[in-house]
């Protein structure tokens, strides 16, 4: 049930931005859902877990998108390993933990988004636009990211998505 | 640093990223057609998207009934006068077009492109799940005949062209996105052949390539020109609304604002039907 869910979650994500966020954007800027659940994932779990879920998450949003397949991928799967590796150091159940791994996530994975596409293709210009996006998108997603992450942690701690042997 | 390379976690780390690497740059071209699992994942989303977005529209429709009666008065004075101004215009285009009609018969010219138009209305169902990419969803695919690379307009103009297709739905790059490019030229004096590009923002466009000597100024229509093979000449893309001069003083750029309102995009056209202009290719030999 627990596979299902972590399965379900990146869809669910990718069909809520491309829809009812994108709809209602805030100055044409959406929230990046499967960055946020796979924040989560990376601080309940280890780093190696993190980045390999986030992985799988980034791969569902390139294929659905068809274009640069692996380019969130990767850039997703980097920045849960980082989340990752410091989860041990933080207590979990203050929600500020959550809004902060979301807003480092945020910055990180345009970090990686701007890396790789400087580096793989050359396409990718830095302007002012581009970083009024990520600015209003780590806003957008520290919003989201309150309520999930109160549902993630009872999830997680009692709920479905609580790893067996806990 | 050594025990770093005896790490099994390294090196499929390494081969992840290699191997991203590669898959990265051989789906970055446009290709022709996507693959069986991307078709799939897809069109699993298909009816969940047109579900919200007719129960978007039945919910637009009602918050109408509650509107302001008076303001609901005041829009229909406003498109009664619209309406009105438009009738009188199409009676004199419609002379003009006789007009032309004669004209070209007479000087045995091709009918104008424009009349060879096959349309394929569409609905939009979803946008671009991220803000990377300026792209939108649409409710028709390869069952109902459309292909990748086919120009989409809108009643406003141009909106962009079909990227990749899927059964049942197909996604349209729109010419904001930062890797779209169009041919276009002033409409009011058709001297300049320039080219518009997207900058990532629904509400911004910007003309490059403009030689320095070109009377381009605010407020001048911008039209594609028909030289890049995908669109169609004589759609509106938008209107200038600012002139710079690049430092090397040799070429201008021009900011456009978009013709098409892109955050209220609801239905669009498909051009299924668009053939290259004969004598097109000749020209371009």
């Amino acid at each position: 049930m627990r596979i299902l869910v972590l399965i379900l979650l990146p869809w669910l994500a990718i069909f809520l931005q491309s829809t009812i966020f994108s709809f209602y954007n805030i100055k044409g800027t959406t929230p990046d859902l499967v960055l946020v659940f796979v924040t989560f994932f990376a601080l309940f779990n280890t780093a190696k877990k993190g980045s390999g879920y986030a992985f799988f998450c980034g791969l569902l949003e390139d294929l659905y998108m068809g274009r640069f397949i692996g380019l969130n991928a990767l850039s997703k799967g980097l920045t849960a390993y980082i989340v990752g590796k410091v989860q041990g150091n933080v207590f979990k159940e203050n929600i500020f933990v959550g809004v902060l791994g979301v807003l480092v996530a945020t910055a990180l994975n345009s970090l990686f988004l701007f890396l790789i596409s400087i580096m793989v293709f050359d396409v990718f210009h830095i302007d002012t636009g581009m970083l009024h996006h990520i600015l209003y998108q780590a806003v957008y997603n520290i919003i989201v990211a309150i309520p999930l992450y109160i549902w993630y942690y009872n999830s997680s701690s009692k709920g479905v998505l609580r790893t067996r042997g806990e | 640093m050594f025990k770093l390379f005896k790490s099994k976690f390294f090196w499929l780390l390494l081969l992840v990223i290699v191997i991203s690497i590669m898959v990265m740059n051989a789906t970055a071209a446009e290709r022709g057609n996507i693959t069986f699992l991307e078709k799939v994942i897809r069109d699993t989303y298909v009816p969940l998207q047109s579900g919200v977005n007719s129960f978007r529209n039945n919910w637009d429709g009602w918050t109408a009934v509650f509107s302001d009666k008076s303001q609901l008065q005041k829009q229909i004075k406003l498109l009664e006068a619209e309406n009105s101004r438009l009738t009188m215009e199409n009676q004199s285009l419609q002379e003009y077009k006789q007009e032309s009609f004669r004209l070209r018969k007479m000087l045995n010219f091709d009918n104008s492109n424009r009349e060879k138009f096959d349309l394929l209305p569409a609905h939009l169902i979803a946008r671009s799940p991220n803000n990377w990419y300026e792209c939108i969803t649409i409710d028709r695919g390869l069952r109902q005949g459309v292909q990748n690379g086919m120009p989409v307009i809108s009643p406003g103009g141009l909106v962009g062209c079909v990227g990749s297709v899927s059964e049942n739905s197909a996604q349209v790059n729109l010419i904001t996105d930062r890797e779209m490019a169009v041919g276009a030229i002033i409409q009011k004096t058709r001297e300049t052949n320039g080219i518009v590009e997207g900058l990532g923002d629904s509400n911004e466009l910007r003309m490059i390539n403009i030689p320095y000597y070109s009377k381009i100024s605010e407020g001048d229509r911008i039209i594609s020109s028909g030289l890049s093979a995908t669109y169609p000449p004589g759609i509106n893309i938008g209107t200038v609304t600012e002139v710079t001069r690049e430092p090397n003083g040799l070429l201008q750029v021009a900011m456009i604002k978009p013709a098409v309102d892109f955050n209220k995009l609801e239905e669009v056209f498909v051009i299924t039907g668009y053939h290259p202009v004969e004598g097109f290719e000749v020209e371009e030999e």
